[in-house]
């Protein structure tokens, strides 16, 4: 991992045991940015939506891919960006679940861009070149 | 991820230890498919010491429940921690699922 002032980038495999490097690095992080537990639990579940998304949807081939995860923080504001050459996706314009129906209604899908969106003050993509980027902004805060 | 079963009136008590995430979601699918094939219908899901759940196990609630209610059982969902009733809430899962504060409550006919 490499570290530069207030920013941490970590480079990741296609593979969603990375999912336990996240969180090892989530936890290293909330020690060295005093971040709340509720607030880490956020994090860690917005990251782990967001990453499960691009190993099971973002290749089509079997091969090994590079996915990078970048921590900044600017004053009281976090940043996550995520980046891959998977095929483009842009989860900011998938449509919500309607969460207002009944059990036998509901459908299985669409939970966890919707949990992204809610939980961060702001997600924002784009595609460059090859690559996706999902960048995702929130306020630190206690909980 | 754990489960431990218990028994309360006439609900199965599945106490859920640990985190539901991507890689334990499964377990946890297959704990709950398990009693439903030994023909559960009446559900306690404690979830007192769940720590953390992301959309993976948010569906096997999902897939829970709606099996309970075809089978004309009772699901209930207890002791949820304020972070986790909080994921309930955003997803709209408090709407759909019968939530009480302990197991007293979620057993009582």
């Amino acid at each position: 991992m490499e570290t530069s002032g207030e920013t941490k980038k970590v480079l990741l495999v296609n593979q969603l045991k990375e999912l336990k490097t996240i969180n090892q690095y989530l936890e290293e992080l909330s020690g060295k940015w005093d971040l709340s537990l509720p607030f880490t639990m956020k994090l860690n579940l917005v990251l782990e939506e967001a990453f499960t998304n691009i190993v099971n949807y973002g290749f089509p081939d079997d091969k090994t891919h590079e996915v990078t995860l970048i921590f900044e923080k600017q004053n009281d504001s976090l940043f996550i960006s995520l980046i891959d050459d998977g095929v483009p996706y842009d989860p900011t314009h998938a449509s919500d679940p309607d969460i207002n129906l009944s059990a036998e209604e509901r459908e299985i899908g669409g939970l966890g861009i919707h949990l992204i969106r809610k939980m961060m003050d702001k997600v924002t993509y784009q595609r460059v070149g090859e690559t996706n980027v999902l960048k995702m902004e929130k306020t630190i805060t206690s909980s | 991820m754990k489960l431990n079963f218990t028994e309360a009136n006439n609900f199965k008590v599945v106490e859920i230890n640990g985190r539901i995430d991507t890689i334990t979601a499964p377990d946890f699918e297959n704990g709950v498919m398990k009693l439903m094939s030994e023909g559960v219908t009446n559900l306690i899901f404690d979830c007192s010491k769940l720590d953390y759940v992301s959309s993976s196990g948010l569906r096997v609630f999902l897939m829970a429940q709606k099996k309970v209610s075809a089978n004309k059982g009772q699901l209930k969902v207890c002791c949820l921690q304020p972070s986790i009733k909080e994921i309930f809430d955003i997803s709209g899962f408090s709407q759909i699922f019968t939530i009480e504060e302990n197991i007293e409550s979620a057993s009582a006919n």
